[in-house]
C-alpha cells in the first residue's frame, strides 16, 4: 500500500511540477505591438523618402517596367509608369494602405499604373483575358533583402518582385520632368530597320515593336525568326535597358542612357554599357533574304491561295495609313492572290479589300490587279499595276487608289518573313524606297 | 481510512499546486493592428459614401481593395478611385430612390443588401465574363466598375457605353430579385408553365433557342430561381416595351428541338409576367408597373 501511495506522489510531483517557462524574454514585447510598429516603420520608411522611390516593377508574362513613387503619410501615392507615353510622364495619384495580412503588407488598393498591368481585361495591357501581365499590386515586404534605401517587394498573388530604390533629388528631378519617356525617342526613327553602332565599329539591324516593347534583330538569312535574337525592353530615366543584352557585332549592349533624338539627321545618339552609341534609319538592310519573295509569292501561288492584311499599310510611323478598316462595309481584312485571273493574256494578282455585300457576307466586289510580280537578284520584288477588277464605290475611291498606288512603288518591296509556321507563315513587306511604309502577310 | 484521508488531502494539496496557473497580462488590446476594420485618412468619397448611403440607408460601399471580400484565385483590380462616385450615384437613383419612393423607406431598409464591394475589372470564368453576385442577402459585388460611363463622364459615347450600364442595373435587380425571393418566396405558379425546359446546360443555349423556347435571357433558361431574378431584372431595366416587342417577336408558327411552338413561348412569357405581378401586388403591396415606369425613367435620365 505505501508503495502505491508514494508511486502516487511522485505522480502528482512530477504532473505538479510542470514549470512553466518564462517566455517573456523571448520578445519584449506582444505580436501585435511588434506587428504594430513594424507597419509604422515601414509606412516611416515609405513616405520618409524626400525625393520618392524609382521602382523596378516585374511582371510574369509581360517584360520589367520603371516607375517612380512618392508617398505621404495620409494613404495617398502619386506615380509615372513606363508603360506608355502617358503615364510616362502624367503623375497619377491614387490610394495605399499598410496592413498586416500574413506579414506586414503594402497594399495599392484603388486603381493606378500598377494595376493597368494587372488588370485581367486585356484591353488594359494586353495578356490573356483574365490574367493580364500577370504582375501584382498587394505586396509583403521582404525585411531580409531589404536596406535602408532600398525596399524589396513580393506580390501575394503572382508572387512577381518588385525592387523600390530611393530616389536622388536629381532623379525626382528627372522624373517630374519627364525623362522616363526619353526613350520613347527610338520610335521617332521611323524605318523599319533601326542601325546600332557601337563606337563605329560594330553594328546590327534591329525591328522594334513599340506595341509590345520587344526588339529584335535579323537572323544569318535576314529573317526575323530566331528569338534568341530579340529582347523586351523597359523605359528607364532617359533611355531603354534591355531584359537581356542585344547582340550588336562582336560586343552586346544591355541598356542605353543619355539618349538623343537629332531631328535633322534622323538619327539617336546614345550612352549604351558607357560606350557612344549611334543608331540611324535603314533603307536598305545588312541582311536581304533575297529568295523571299518568291518564296511568298509561290506559297500562295502553289496553293492557290491568297495572303491576308488586316490593317493595310504602315506608313511613317502611323498603323493603317491608308485607312483601309474605315473602307465602307470592310470586313476585317484584305488579300494578295497570286494568279487570281487572266485579262488579255496577262495572269493577274489582285489586290482587294473584302467587304460585306448588301446581305451582310464577305464579298470580293472591287480590286486592283497586278502583272505577274518582277523578283530583282538583289531581294526586291516590283508589282506592275495593270487595271481595275470591278466598280469601287465613291467613298471607297480614296483609300483604294491610295492603297493601289502604294503597291505599285517602281522601288519596289523586300521581304522579311516573321513566322515559320508550316501552315501559316507571316511576312512582312518593307518598301525598298525608304523603308518607312510596310505590310503584314498573314496565311 | 487513514490512508484513504491521507491521499485524499495530497490529492488536494497537488491539485491546488497544478492550479496555479499564473495569469498572464492582456497586453494593450488597443493595439491590435485591423481590430475594428482597416483604417485610412477619410477622403471626399469616403465621406460622400457615408452621408449619402450609410446614414440614410445603412449602406456601406467597399471600394479599397480587399481579396478576402472576392474570389481568391481570379485575378481582379480595384475600381479607379474616380468612378466610384458615379457609380453608386447612379445606383442610388437607378435602385435606392425608385424603391423607395415606390415602396417606401422601411420596405427598402429591411429588404436591401447592406454591403456592396466594387471591382475594377469584369470576373473572367471559363470564357464568360461575370458581372454581379450577391451572397446571402447582404452582400453584392459588382465587377467591370472601371468601364462604367454615363452622360457627362468624360468620353461617354452611347453607342458603346450603354449596354455595359443597363448590364450594370441587370446585375443589381437580378441580385436584389434573389433577394426579395429569398424573404418572400416566389410561388411556384411562376414557372409551372416552364418548368419542363429549365437546363444546368445554358451555356449551350443560344439566346435565340432560349427566346423561342420562351425565356427573357439565355441565362434564365438555367433554372427557376434565375428565371425569375432575369425576368424581374429585364422588366424593370429594359422596361415594358422591350418586353411587348420581345414577347411578340417569337414567330408562333416556330415550333424548337424540344417541341415548343411559339404560341406557348409567348404564354410562358406572358405566364411569368403575370406572375411577377401579383407576387409584387401580394407580397409586398407594390404596383409593379409604375416602379417599372421609375426604374426605366430613371434610367434614360442617366444615359439620354
Amino acid at each position: 500500500m505505501k508503495k502505491i501511495i508514494l508511486g502516487f506522489c511522485s505522480l502528482l510531483i512530477i504532473l505538479a511540477s510542470c514549470k512553466k517557462v518564462d517566455d517573456s524574454s523571448v520578445f519584449t514585447q506582444s505580436a501585435d505591438q511588434r506587428l504594430t510598429a513594424a507597419l509604422a516603420k515601414d509606412q516611416a520608411k515609405l513616405s520618409g523618402a524626400q525625393y520618392g522611390w524609382k521602382a523596378l516593377v516585374r511582371t510574369n508574362a509581360g517584360g520589367n517596367f520603371t516607375f517612380y513613387f512618392s508617398f505621404n503619410d495620409s494613404n495617398r501615392v502619386k506615380m509615372l509608369s513606363s508603360f506608355d507615353s502617358a503615364s510616362a510622364v502624367t503623375l497619377k495619384e491614387s490610394s495605399f494602405r499598410l496592413k498586416a495580412l500574413q506579414q506586414p503588407s503594402l497594399l495599392f488598393d484603388t486603381y493606378s499604373y500598377l494595376h493597368v498591368l494587372a488588370d485581367p481585361n486585356p484591353a488594359s495591357a494586353g495578356g490573356a483575358a483574365g490574367a493580364g501581365l500577370q504582375s501584382d499590386f498587394e505586396f509583403y515586404f521582404d525585411d531580409a533583402n531589404s536596406t535602408d534605401d532600398k525596399i524589396e517587394l513580393v506580390g501575394r498573388f503572382n508572387g512577381t518582385k518588385t525592387t523600390l530604390t530611393r530616389a536622388t533629388q536629381a532623379e525626382r528631378d528627372a522624373f517630374l520632368n519627364g525623362d522616363l519617356a526619353k526613350g520613347l525617342v527610338i520610335n521617332k526613327i521611323l524605318n523599319y530597320y533601326k542601325r546600332i553602332t557601337i563606337g563605329n565599329t560594330d553594328s546590327v539591324d534591329a525591328y522594334v515593336d513599340a506595341r509590345s516593347s520587344y526588339i529584335i534583330s535579323p537572323d544569318a538569312t535576314g529573317n526575323l525568326l530566331d528569338d534568341s535574337l530579340g529582347t523586351n525592353y523597359t523605359l528607364t530615366l532617359g533611355g531603354l535597358a534591355f531584359a537581356k543584352p542585344l547582340v550588336v557585332g562582336t560586343k552586346t549592349l544591355s541598356e542605353l542612357s543619355n539618349i538623343n533624338f537629332d531631328a535633322t539627321t534622323n538619327s539617336i545618339t546614345a550612352v549604351g554599357d558607357g560606350q557612344p552609341i549611334t543608331i540611324t534609319g535603314v533603307v536598305t538592310p545588312m541582311r536581304v533574304d533575297v529568295n523571299a519573295p518568291s518564296r511568298w509569292w509561290n506559297f500562295a501561288a502553289g496553293q492557290g491561295s491568297y495572303w491576308i492584311t488586316e490593317t493595310g499599310f504602315h506608313i511613317n510611323g502611323v498603323d493603317d495609313a491608308q485607312h483601309i478598316q474605315n473602307l465602307p462595309g470592310y470586313y476585317g481584312f484584305s488579300i494578295f492572290w497570286p494568279e487570281y485571273g487572266t485579262s488579255g493574256g496577262v495572269n493577274y494578282d489582285l489586290f482587294a479589300p473584302i467587304v460585306a455585300n448588301s446581305s451582310g457576307n464577305a464579298s470580293l466586289a472591287y480590286g486592283a490587279a497586278y502583272r505577274p510580280p518582277v523578283f530583282n537578284a538583289d531581294g526586291r520584288v516590283v508589282f506592275r499595276y495593270l487595271g481595275t477588277l470591278g466598280t469601287v464605290p465613291g467613298g471607297a475611291n480614296a483609300t483604294y487608289v491610295a492603297m493601289r498606288t502604294q503597291l505599285a512603288i517602281t522601288r519596289g518591296y523586300y521581304l522579311v518573313q516573321i513566322s515559320n509556321d508550316p501552315v501559316s507563315p507571316a511576312y512582312h513587306m518593307v518598301s525598298a524606297a525608304d523603308g518607312k511604309a510596310w505590310i503584314t502577310w498573314l496565311f | 481510512m487513514k490512508l484513504l484521508k491521507f491521499s485524499f488531502a495530497i490529492i488536494m494539496a497537488s491539485s491546488l499546486f497544478v492550479s496555479c496557473k499564473k495569469e498572464d497580462p492582456l497586453g494593450p488590446l488597443e493595439n491590435i493592428p485591423g481590430l475594428g476594420g482597416d483604417e485610412w485618412v477619410q477622403t471626399g468619397i469616403d465621406k460622400w459614401i457615408y452621408d449619402t448611403l450609410t446614414v440614410p440607408y445603412n449602406i456601406g460601399v467597399k471600394y479599397k481593395w480587399d481579396q478576402g471580400e472576392i474570389d481568391q484565385d481570379k485575378t481582379l483590380v480595384p475600381p479607379a478611385e474616380s468612378q466610384i462616385i458615379p457609380v453608386m450615384d447612379a445606383i442610388n437613383k437607378v435602385w435606392i430612390r425608385t424603391y423607395v419612393s415606390q415602396a417606401g423607406l422601411p420596405f427598402f431598409k429591411v429588404i436591401s443588401p447592406k454591403f456592396f464591394i466594387l471591382v475594377g475589372s469584369p470576373a473572367y470564368d471559363r470564357g464568360s465574363i461575370k458581372l454581379g453576385t450577391a451572397e446571402g442577402g447582404r452582400k453584392v459585388v459588382l465587377y467591370d466598375i472601371n468601364n462604367f460611363r454615363i452622360k457627362g463622364m468624360p468620353g461617354y459615347n452611347p453607342g458603346v457605353d450603354t449596354p455595359g450600364v443597363i448590364q450594370m442595373f441587370h446585375t443589381i435587380q437580378h441580385e436584389f430579385a434573389h433577394i426579395l425571393d429569398q424573404n418572400v418566396r416566389v410561388p411556384l405558379t411562376f414557372s409551372t408553365s416552364s418548368a419542363n425546359s429549365y437546363t444546368s446546360d445554358w451555356l449551350n443555349v443560344t439566346p435565340d433557342e432560349a427566346h423561342n423556347e420562351g425565356f427573357i435571357t439565355q441565362y434564365s433558361i438555367s433554372s427557376r430561381d434565375d428565371d425569375w431574378a432575369e425576368m424581374l431584372a429585364t422588366l424593370l431595366v429594359n422596361g415594358k416595351s422591350y418586353f411587348d416587342n420581345y414577347v411578340n417577336s417569337i414567330d408562333p408558327a416556330n415550333v424548337t428541338a424540344t417541341g415548343t411552338t411559339g404560341a406557348q413561348a409567348r404564354q410562358r412569357l406572358r405566364d411569368k409576367e403575370a406572375a411577377l405581378v401579383t407576387y409584387f401586388e401580394q407580397a409586398w403591396h407594390i404596383d409593379f408597373y409604375e416602379l417599372q415606369s421609375r426604374t426605366r425613367a430613371a434610367i434614360n435620365n442617366l444615359l439620354y
